[in-house]
């Protein structure tokens, strides 16, 4: 291979996936590589607005119409799930959800096998959760990015995925098999999917395969776990954060400009819970300081916004995460590592699927607070954040996580081994 | 006849930044005569109202009138006649401006009456007037029957902005094409100069703020130079709004570059009278800037556009 290698990056349809292989792909460019996406229909020109080429899956048959009402269908069904424990959360959220992802897989298998003949990628890198069959079968080296908590590849003494469990809980056990019980029905249906695929059988409970070039956990080593059996050095790389590049977000300054700044996103999908989201913009109001809150594309729900408050549908979040002094977020990984990247302390308030791991490892690693999304009334979520603008030994602590992982730039290290995969020393 | 009394007001301030510039291209000192003929004659306006302007800088004791013999700066540039125009009429404008981002950013309602503006901002009833006045010059109020004032569409939320970009989508290649374009030559180099330096900008040094601004500089100047008086008019008023009103510039950097590089390449063909190809540059623009990031998104299920679910 001579010429620069082509990598195709085929992230799951969320901002998460999607702009951690961002920040990959920049890094991979800056070393000769020639990145492009493929992307799920939703997510077009996301991709090309940081300088990538695109190529689209086709929708199928589906109308706007259509997935508007499925979005209208899963608002109405959902809402009161992301309520509910992680162990209640298995029959009610988790297991639909398996079966939906497991039908997607099925539906962009022909098309993805056929815009990858079409591309002829020297590689492929796949951050999702499950496996498409047409990347094991393309002939080229796919590599894995685990871009959710590390609690997705099992181990004794990690906690079961999802589970928002410390490892040492007796309900550990009990939490996975219901897991296996919940999601047992998606995943017979999955495996004889691969099988028909040529793919062989995953074991119980996983969807995904690991990968025998590289697979790439963004995990910083401040949360990372002590694993009983240790991922061999040769296939896993934990990465200490993938910040991508954005423009610089010039703060407004507020009517009521003064105390510290805090930022609010719940990433798109808590963005749909206007209600609690108008709930905290109230107790906000009584707090002495700056709240910049991601509200998605549901601006036009909010009026008479408070003079301590600033809303936006989109923030570029390793900007203003870097200027805040307090990130509340819904534990997504990506956000959850800029905290950390950028030393900001979390209150992690979780709705759903690894959200819960994130939030109880934030709290055991001392990088924030846990606390339920809903249940709380107003003085407990002001007393929370006192706490965590005041804790000044958990900024210190903080502080140090923010430069070690600035001095191991994960964007980096995942695109020298991704090239090292393509380019193997001879 | 409150509104007369406030443009009036307001052309004045406007006509006082004018006369410290004059003076300071003149290279007036602290001490010289401000013969009124010769500023009426820089300004392009009758000695009435320069006198009135002269006036308010007087108030300002930025100038001083001897009787028979006129008016005299007082503050020359070594006193810091550089800095004296953006004192000028600050409180009338820095209401206005509160007003108009309190609204933007959804403080204050659709409706709201003058009493309500007097409480909020604790400023006197004539003030909050003027400021009134000022955003009705803008297009971001109107008054209504009665006491009350209503505000029109803004660029505040993606919806209003998809919708923005679908108008100017009919209108700006139009303003290209309509007979009679023509550009201000020296102008052209000032756009293009002011783009150029934004780009030579290194990386992670460019803000959303900075970029709005110079693209709704870029829109107005394609807007002023269309032969068509009523094409030229509403798409000078849109970016007046878009300057003042709209919100959710975040783009990463690659586009705002993209961007730029695209209102050169429009420069380019006007330059060389290429106004076909310059139109059809602009459609290609503005359909890329239409680009919205989906609105909610979540595995297993297909990411929703904007626009959907309100």
């Amino acid at each position: 291979m001579t010429e620069a290698p082509v990598i195709a990056f085929f992230p799951e349809a969320s901002f998460g996936s999607a702009l951690n292989c961002v920040g990959i792909a920049q890094q991979l460019q800056r070393s000769g590589a020639v990145p492009v996406f493929i992307c799920h229909p939703g997510f077009t020109g996301v991709f090309a607005e940081y300088g990538f080429k695109e190529y689209h899956l086709t929708q199928g048959a589906a109308t706007s119409q259509q997935t508007e009402e499925t979005w209208q269908s899963f608002v109405t069904t959902h809402l009161e799930h992301f309520d509910l424990d992680p162990k209640a959360q298995l029959t009610t959220y988790v297991a639909p959800t398996w079966e939906a992802i497991v039908d997607t897989a099925i539906q962009a298998e022909d098309g993805l096998q056929r815009l990858l003949k079409r591309i002829q990628p020297d590689g492929i890198v796949l951050d999702n959760v499950i496996m498409f069959p047409a990347i094991a079968n393309a002939g080229v080296p796919w590599i894995r990015v685990v871009s959710c908590a590390e609690t997705e590849l099992p181990d004794v003494n990690v906690p079961p995925y999802l589970s928002g469990l410390t490892a040492s809980d007796p309900a550990c056990a009990p939490f996975h098999e219901e897991y296996l019980r919940a999601t047992a029905a998606a995943h017979r249906r999955y495996n004889s999917f691969r099988k028909k695929r040529g793919l062989p059988a995953v074991e119980d409970g996983l969807f995904l395969e690991t990968s025998p070039y590289l697979n790439l956990l963004l995990s910083p080593s401040a949360v990372r776990y002590d694993r009983a059996n240790p991922l061999p050095d040769d296939l896993f790389v934990f990465l200490e954060g993938c910040v991508r590049e954005e423009a610089r977000f010039d703060t407004p300054p507020l009517p009521v400009n003064d105390g510290p700044l805090v930022y609010v996103s719940f990433g798109s999908l808590g963005a749909i819970d206007t209600d609690l989201i108008s709930r905290m913009i109230s107790v906000f109001s009584a707090i002495p300081a700056r709240f910049f809150v991601n509200v998605g594309g549901f601006l036009e729900y909010y009026t008479k916004v408070p003079d301590n408050v600033y809303l936006g549908s989109w923030f570029p979040q390793p900007s203003i995460v870097e200027q805040a002094d307090l990130f509340i977020h819904h534990g997504g990984n990506n956000s959850f590592c800029e905290a950390l990247y950028f030393g900001v302390p979390s209150l992690v308030m979780p709705y759903c699927w690894d959200g819960h791991d994130n939030a109880a490892r934030a709290a055991e690693t001392a990088a924030g607070i846990h606390m339920n999304r809903s249940k709380w009334d107003d003085a407990e979520l002001s007393t929370a954040m006192t706490k965590l603008f005041s804790d000044q030994e958990m900024h210190a602590r903080l502080a140090a996580i923010s430069s070690r992982m600035k001095s191991d730039l994960g964007t980096e290290k995942a695109a020298d081994h991704i090239m090292r995969v393509l380019r193997p020393a001879s | 006849m409150p509104r007369t009394r406030s443009n009036t007001r307001r052309n004045h301030l406007l006509l006082a930044r004018q006369i410290i510039e004059v003076a300071l291209e003149k290279g007036m000192s602290a001490g010289d005569h401000l013969p009124e003929k010769v500023f009426s004659e820089a300004c392009g306006v009758s000695r009435t109202p320069i006198r009135s302007a002269l006036k308010i800088l007087e108030e300002k004791e930025i100038v001083t009138r001897r009787e028979e013999e006129g008016f005299f700066l007082v503050v020359g540039p070594e006193q810091g006649l550089a800095e004296q125009p953006s004192r000028i009429g600050e409180v009338e404008d820095s209401l206005a401006a509160r007003i108009l981002s309190d609204r933007a950013e959804r403080r204050i309602g659709d409706v709201q009456s003058v009493s309500a503006f007097v409480r909020r901002y604790s400023a006197p009833r004539s003030a909050v007037l003027n400021a009134l006045k000022i955003l009705t010059s803008e297009g971001v109020v109107a008054q209504l029957p009665g006491r009350t004032w209503a505000f029109q569409p803004m660029l505040d939320t993606p919806n209003a902005i998809g919708e923005s970009l679908d108008f100017r989508l009919m209108l700006e290649p139009q303003a290209i094409l309509a007979p009679g374009f023509s550009m201000d030559s020296q102008k052209v180099g000032l756009v293009r100069q002011k783009m150029q330096d934004f780009l030579d900008r290194p990386n992670g040094r460019m803000s959303s703020a900075g970029f709005l601004k110079l693209d709704c500089d870029f829109h107005a100047f394609i807007a002023e130079s269309s032969g068509n008086r009523f094409v030229r008019g509403a798409l000078l008023a849109h970016q007046r709004l878009r300057q003042t009103t709209q919100k959710d510039m975040a783009l990463p950097e690659y586009r705002l570059r993209q961007s730029l590089e695209e209102h050169l390449d429009i420069l380019d063909s006007l330059e060389r009278m290429q106004l076909d190809l310059a139109a059809d540059q602009m459609v290609l623009h503005l359909r890329r800037s239409q680009i919205r990031r989906p609105k909610a998104a979540n595995r297993g299920i297909m990411p929703l556009g904007r626009g959907a679910l309100r």
